[in-house]
């Protein structure tokens, strides 16, 4: 699970909605990666611990691809967990 | 009374779960609590010792409070995490909260421990004892135990029956069978010395102990020894206390990471400590009587030195000027490794007695309301005595988190 760069907008109610988001490809380059649906939004509460996870389908190079991150409520930071 | 439904709510070895089930929720690959791995503190700072073991690593032998040194031989490829105290409380937190849902009177007995009165519950209580395990398991991630009993004592005494992730009951027709072949140091309260002492009288079970005639175990050991025979015998009236009992002592020590060998470091370990205790004490808005000045030696030998006041005080540096003085009354000049102080016999600062012959302190009452703030305001280091300054030594010791936030284990349930 890497942390990554997110721009979201924010719901009236205070949820985040990823937008877009870059993080390090192998070759430490720069990648932008717009998040074109949200398939569901969970969230948990492991130890304690709130977070939102989203299942999410983008285009990645001409590819359909499933991934989930993970926005962490305590540190306002964002994750790409699985992908 | 003995119509209650008590459940004691157990986490199954809780530091290692929290920390598993938060690394799982960060992306782990690993579970912790499927392989030999222990959280422990750092040895290089001599803080080395387990704090929490996963099952696996309980196969190797290796138990809570021996050091990590000798649990990484009898398992070299042993894992070992550093505690964060923080996460835990936040798991710790969760779960009460989670608790509430079922009942208003939760007793939160430690970080991981809790006693909930569901005597008044609307559900069938074996119902609602399962629905709050798997809900644990589910929302939370971890497992616990839930023992269930007519009182605390066998509600507790059945949390600890088999684990993970079970449910236990003990009520008062099933003590004969469940509680009384137990050996007798499984019962609450029975330390090692107890153990010894009943043991050298033909007493190995909790049965044994529980059929001794009660007027020969009060003339044996006295009141201890009564408490003992009623736990035997599954008596316990205490209720489910939602408040906390009220604080008798404050105290905080440190295991310092060199041998401290002169008397100006150790004075200096002695201001800091004082900072904190003296912190602490006036954040409850009490005063003390009594100081006390503990240290233990590289050979791990202790010893302690108390003084009582004539005046009960909260003064930073009134308390540290007694432990300065009982520390030079006691201390041989041999290398320490812990130091300690701890302010007991506290009164109420509604009945403060003001004394003609004791010097006027208004002034530094003021001081130290005022350092208080600024440390409230801008963080524990903001403001620390010159003398600290590139020392290596931390100006204020002790206890992270505040007492009253991190419950720890008493021995009165």
């Amino acid at each position: 699970m890497k942390p990554i760069e997110m721009i979201a907008w924010f719901t009236k109610d205070g949820y985040p909605i990823p937008l877009r988001y870059r993080l390090a490809d192998e070759d430490e380059k720069n990648i932008v990666i717009k998040v074109n649906k949200i398939l569901f939004k969970e969230e948990e509460k492991i130890a304690g611990n709130r977070m939102i996870l989203y299942r999410c389908e983008s285009i990645i190079n001409n590819t359909i691809k499933i991934f989930e991150l993970k926005y962490e409520i305590a540190t306002c930071k964002w994750f790409l967990f699985k992908m | 009374m003995d119509n209650r439904i008590i459940f004691h709510i157990d986490v199954n070895s809780a530091y290692l779960s929290w920390e598993a089930v938060y690394r799982l929720q960060h992306g782990a690959k690993i579970d912790l609590r499927e392989i030999p791995s222990i959280v422990g503190g750092d040895s290089k700072k001599r803080h080395g010792i387990v704090l929490a073991r996963s099952i696996p690593a309980k196969k190797y032998n290796i138990s809570t409070g021996e050091t990590v040194y000798s649990a990484l031989q009898k398992c070299p490829h042993l894992i070992v995490v550093p505690p964060n105290f923080e996460r835990y409380l936040n798991a710790s937190n969760a779960l009460i909260d989670l608790l509430r849902e079922y009942s208003s009177k939760i007793q939160r007995y430690s970080i991981d421990e809790a006693f909930l009165d569901y005597t008044d519950g609307d559900k069938p209580w074996r119902e609602a004892a399962y629905e709050i395990k798997d809900r644990v398991k589910n929302e939370l991630g971890f497992t616990v135990n839930i023992g269930i009993g007519p009182n605390k004592l066998l509600a507790k005494m059945a949390s600890d029956f088999k684990k993970p992730d079970m449910i236990h009951t003990l009520f008062k027709d099933e003590i004969k069978d469940k509680m009384w072949p137990l050996p007798v140091e499984e019962l609450f309260m029975v330390g090692p010395k107890t153990k010894a002492k009943l043991n050298k009288r033909g007493i190995f079970t909790i049965g044994d102990l529980a059929n001794l005639d009660r007027n020969y175990i009060y003339s044996w050991l006295k009141k201890p020894g009564l408490l003992i025979w009623e736990y035997a015998n599954g008596i316990d009236n205490s209720k489910v206390r939602s408040e906390p009992l009220p604080v008798k002592s404050v105290g905080n020590s440190t295991t310092t990471s060199f041998d401290v060998d002169n008397r100006r470091e150790a004075h200096m370990i002695l201001l800091a400590l004082s900072e904190k205790v003296s912190m602490r004490i006036r954040a409850i808005k009490r005063t003390a009587y009594v100081v006390s000045v503990g240290v233990k030696n590289s050979n791990f030998f202790s010893y302690s030195k108390q003084m009582k006041l004539d005046v009960p005080t909260d003064s930073t540096n009134t308390i540290y000027e007694t432990a300065k003085k009982l520390f030079d009354e006691m201390w041989q000049g041999e290398p320490l490794r812990q130091l300690s102080v701890s302010l007991s016999d506290l009164l109420d600062n509604n009945f403060y007695q003001l004394s003609f012959f004791e010097r006027d302190d208004r002034k530094e009452k003021l001081f130290d309301k005022a350092i208080d703030k600024i440390r409230d305001k801008f963080g524990q280091e903001s403001v620390f005595r010159s003398c600290f300054l590139h020392s290596g030594i931390n100006p204020l010791i002790g206890g992270v988190i505040l007492e009253e936030e991190y419950p720890m284990m008493s021995s009165k349930i």
